[in-house]
């Protein structure tokens, strides 16, 4: 498509397709006479066959194609922008955060919020940490511009609440310690691009 | 400076630059006449403040005729030069050095205290570094703590900034270079001094290498507001900036470039009043006991504009005004002016930096005023400035620039003066009634009286033959000395006939604009008295928890308020809200009792013109240092005439102590009860005193002691200070909270000292 078409609002007709659906009963003859065609044909049996057939499936053979939703839930697609969470480092369980404060710079509805502090070990730590999930728009910017991957959506949708205002804390967020073995690579906004190896050039070693 | 550059100093030169003709003086550095001139030269290792490093050699230029680049920061410009500051060589030059120094850097921007204000991310990106083709053998290099500040060698760029501030400026003198080509690491000498003075080397450290402890990865730069204002601890006034994030003071900064700010002004900033609301009873207690009280009892530590309404309280109720510090340094100005004829000492703290000879008189200066100190360091290191330092206790902090000690008994201060003054205009033409009163001084006696000998005079008056440019620093000591009013008349002297720059330096706070504002008294008189950050019957006070008072009623802290404080450079400089309050101020008060403004700012273009106050008003007081560091902040006193009274008393003779003495004075960064609250500053206040002090008072280390100075009862704890000698021992005021104003007689006193039951 050139640029031309593109800007060509004017939309027409010249791309419809007309499909071919007969031609509608003038007469009253005409329309008579589908109506008993259409009767006599039987074509109520087939839905009321499709029910029974559904009923039958459902009651007998327990084989539903609702989902119970409170108790049961799709799975979700990973680019899906929902509630944050925090990862861990796999090997050592330690948080991902290194308390860079981009994802509290880069948030455009300012709903997060951080404090650092100076750690026992000389790194800089992350200390206090919430987001207002009231204000939080779900753009995505946080997980696109985490250095470190460590704060990500997540797949829980479900944010309704009493109060416009809710705050979640960094441990809220974060994966416990003991579902570790259990944390997802988070492959949606913001995650590496399949080929990442082949885009980085190698830092120079002399030695 | 070398002999072919004194020549022609001064002479008008022109030349090029990058095609642009500038006209300039001689004598001055090429890049000082490319940024006169808004023409940018890349720097990383220059600092106007301090003498050209030349460690980075960002700064090269070509001159036309001459081979080579040449380094703009430290060679100086001729007449008709042609010169060029950027070119596709000098490009690629300064890239060549920017990847040096981006050499193994560790990428933890992410996690550095710098990035974002980071002069070596600046660079980088200016100079467009996108890869880094070497690398070198890593070592490791563990981070140092070293108290106030901390060292990360690893990202350190050997700039060597950081060094020559605390060598050339503050004169702690604690950082050293350790040559060893990649290996080159700071030093710290001084380790165990932790000297807070290093937190101005931390200021100008273009990376991360050398950041102040507390603040280190507490936030990121870009986060934190800056509030522009002005250090209220010592009188200095020296400019700084709050910096801010949900109402919290995270750090304090300074634009470093120009100027310098001691430790107190740099950790000495959470002394804010919170979490105050309006308490409508205690106010209508408050709003009763000014209108009932006869006398007003106030701490230095208070803005001009508070000080103004103050005055017109006083108007209005007729009750007396005592502020003692302030009204010792009024009356010694006012002793002073009627010698000189003006209201004010005609010294600046630039004129100290540039003396070859500077005479310290009365003042244990490196706690009094660090900022004097550190003028008095910058004309050692620049013009090896003989230092003389007049003062019954030696100072061991300053031993690496005073030139000269001249010791003398407590209270000889005006025979001392007279002395000095006797010696300084010995050569000099004289009206008669000056010459008379010197040649009548008994200089024998004096001599033997204050324990100064002739020959000492002698040699610093020898030392400073030959030599241009001298400074005479007066100190606190003499303010509140029994015989204040003639020492001043005779130090005048020599503001009024020599050319010397004299510096009265002000006692802590804003004393100085109190005296130029206020029309204070000596004596309280019978009845109730209310007092605003000083003990009394009803207190007004800032100071928070730290002092609560049943009778009492909060107050905005320094860093609460808008308003403008007096330096002892002679300058009214604006203050800026840094920190929330919600509660009543002392206009409140005002407007309560019929004096109306709608703020306390509102006051600012009112303040007295017989001071030397002009009619601006705050909004439109500019706070800045323009490119060549010429200082625009408020605007500086005008030194308003005065009558003169010339007649000079004979020097009184006055007992000299013996035995045990006890001097009040305060240790370093600590100045008052508000920088005794600071968490960064927080020292306990002991009674500092040599062995011999012990042994004269039987007395030995460790032990409680009780003795009351001024009214004031101190319950002290004594420690033995090696590095001290003689009789008389430190006595420290800051941590008395309320009565710390009270206590402003004579520094130094003989006192009983009771011994108190551990």
């Amino acid at each position: 498509m050139s640029l031309e078409q593109f800007k060509n609002r004017n939309v027409g007709i010249h791309t419809y397709k007309t499909l071919d659906v007969g031609t509608p009963p003038n007469t009253g003859m005409e329309k008579f006479t589908q109506v008993v065609t259409r009767a006599v044909k039987g074509e109520l049996f087939v839905g009321l066959w499709v029910v029974m057939r559904e009923m039958i499936n459902t009651l007998v053979k327990g084989d539903v194609h609702t989902v119970k939703y409170p108790f049961e839930k799709m799975p979700i697609s990973p680019r899906y922008r929902a509630i944050h969470d925090m990862l861990r480092l796999l090997e050592s369980g330690n948080y991902r955060c290194i308390g860079c404060g981009l994802c509290e710079k880069i948030c455009i509805s300012n709903c997060i919020s951080m404090d650092t502090r100076y750690d026992e070990e000389q790194r800089k730590e992350v200390s206090e940490y919430t987001i207002n999930f009231g204000r939080c728009i779900f753009c995505g910017y946080c997980a696109e511009v985490c250095p470190e991957l460590a704060i990500v959506h997540g797949p829980r949708y479900e944010n309704a609440s009493e109060q416009r205002a809710g705050y979640s804390l960094f441990e809220d967020m974060l994966t416990p310690i003991d579902k570790l073995n259990l944390q997802q690579e988070y492959d949606g906004f913001g995650a590496v691009s399949p080929n990442a190896d082949e885009n980085i050039t190698q830092t120079p070693l002399a030695y | 400076m070398g002999i072919h550059n004194s020549i022609n100093t001064g002479k008008e030169i022109t030349l090029t630059i990058n095609g642009k003709v500038c006209k300039s003086t001689f004598g001055k550095t090429i890049i000082t006449i490319a940024r006169e001139n808004d023409i940018y030269i890349p720097t990383m290792c220059y600092l106007t403040k301090v003498k050209p490093i030349a460690s980075c050699r960002m700064c090269i230029v070509n001159v036309e005729g001459v081979e080579g680049a040449i380094l703009s920061c430290q060679e100086k410009a001729t007449d008709g030069a042609v010169i060029t500051t950027d070119n596709e060589a000098l490009h690629k030059e300064r890239q060549n050095i920017m990847k040096l120094y981006n050499v193994n850097h560790p990428l933890e921007c992410g996690v550095c205290d710098k990035s974002g204000e980071c002069d070596l991310q600046n660079k980088t990106m200016e100079f467009d570094i996108k890869e880094q083709p070497f690398t070198t053998r890593e070592q490791h290099r563990p981070i140092e703590n070293w108290g106030h500040v901390s060292y990360d060698p690893a990202l350190c760029i050997m700039c060597e900034k950081c060094v020559r501030v605390s060598t050339e400026i503050t004169g702690d003198e604690a950082l050293k270079l350790q040559f060893g080509g990649y290996s080159s690491t700071i030093i710290n000498t001084k380790k165990d001094k932790n000297y807070a003075s290093l937190g101005e080397a931390a200021a100008v450290c273009p990376v991360g290498a050398l950041v102040d402890t507390k603040f280190k990865y507490s936030t990121n730069a870009w986060e934190l507001e800056k509030i522009p204002s002005a250090c209220p601890h010592c009188g200095g006034g020296c400019q700084m900036s709050y910096e801010v994030k949900h109402d919290k003071i995270y750090r304090v900064t300074n634009n470093f470039e120009f100027t310098s700010l001691c430790g107190a002004g740099r950790y000495g900033f959470d002394y804010a009043n919170k979490n105050v609301s309006k308490d409508k009873e205690a106010f209508s207690k408050a709003v009763k006991a000014m209108k009932d009280a006869k006398n007003i009892i106030f701490a230095s530590q208070i803005t001009n504009e508070e000080a103004f309404i103050l005055q017109k309280i006083k108007e209005r109720t007729g009750a007396k005004l005592i502020s003692r510090e302030a009204r010792a340094y009024q009356k010694f100005m006012r002793a002073y002016g009627s010698i000189t004829g003006k209201n004010l000492y005609s010294g600046t703290l630039k004129g100290i930096s540039e003396s070859t000879a500077i005479i310290v008189l009365g003042t244990k200066i490196y706690d009094d005023a660090p900022i004097v100190k550190y003028h008095i360091n910058m004309a050692s290191k620049w013009h090896r400035a003989r230092v003389a330092y007049m003062h019954p206790l030696e100072e061991n902090e300053m031993k690496n620039i005073v030139t000269q000690f001249i010791k003398y008994e407590p209270q000889s201060e005006e025979g001392v003066s007279a002395l000095l003054v006797e010696m300084l205009l010995r050569d000099i033409d004289l009206p008669i009634k000056v010459q008379s009163f010197l040649r009548d001084l008994d200089i024998g006696n004096l001599s033997a009286e204050s324990n100064v000998g002739e020959e000492e005079l002698e040699s610093l008056r020898k030392s400073m033959l030959k030599k241009r440019g001298f400074s005479l620093v007066i100190g606190s000591d003499l303010y509140a000395h029994p015989r204040a009013t003639n020492i001043a008349k005779i130090l005048a002297l020599v503001e009024k006939y020599t050319d010397f720059n004299v510096v009265c330096v002000p006692p802590a706070g804003n004393a100085m604009g109190v005296s130029l504002i206020c029309d204070l008294d000596d004596e309280q008189s019978e009845g109730e008295s209310i007092g605003y950050n000083a003990d009394a019957d009803f207190v007004l006070s800032a100071l928070g928890d730290a002092s609560r008072h049943d009778n009492s009623l909060d107050m905005p802290a320094a860093n609460q308020q808008e308003g403008t404080i007096t330096s002892n450079d002679k300058r009214v400089v604006p203050m800026n809200v840094s920190q929330p309050y919600g509660g009543y101020v002392l206009n409140d008060i005002a407007n309560a009792l019929g004096i109306h403004a709608e703020y306390t700012i509102d006051y600012t273009p009112n303040l007295p013109k017989e001071g030397g106050f002009k009619a601006l008003a705050f909004d439109g007081l500019p706070d800045y240092f323009d490119t060549m560091g010429v200082e625009h902040r408020g605007y500086l006193l005008d030194n308003a005439k005065v009558a003169v009274e010339d007649t000079i008393e004979e020097v009184a003779e006055l007992d000299g102590f013996d035995g045990a003495v006890i001097y009040i004075c305060n240790p370093e960064e600590q100045f008052s009860a508000f920088t005794h609250i600071c968490k960064s500053l927080e020292r306990e206040a002991v009674l500092l005193g040599s062995s011999q002090f012990a042994t004269i008072g039987k007395i030995s280390d460790g032990e409680r002691l009780s003795f009351i100075i001024d009214g004031v009862t101190f319950k002290r704890v004594f420690k033995i200070d090696t590095f001290m000698k003689g009789t008389i021992a430190l006595n420290p005021t800051y941590d008395m909270g309320l009565s710390t104003p009270l206590v402003s007689s004579y520094r130094f006193s003989k006192v009983e000292i009771q011994k108190v039951g551990s």
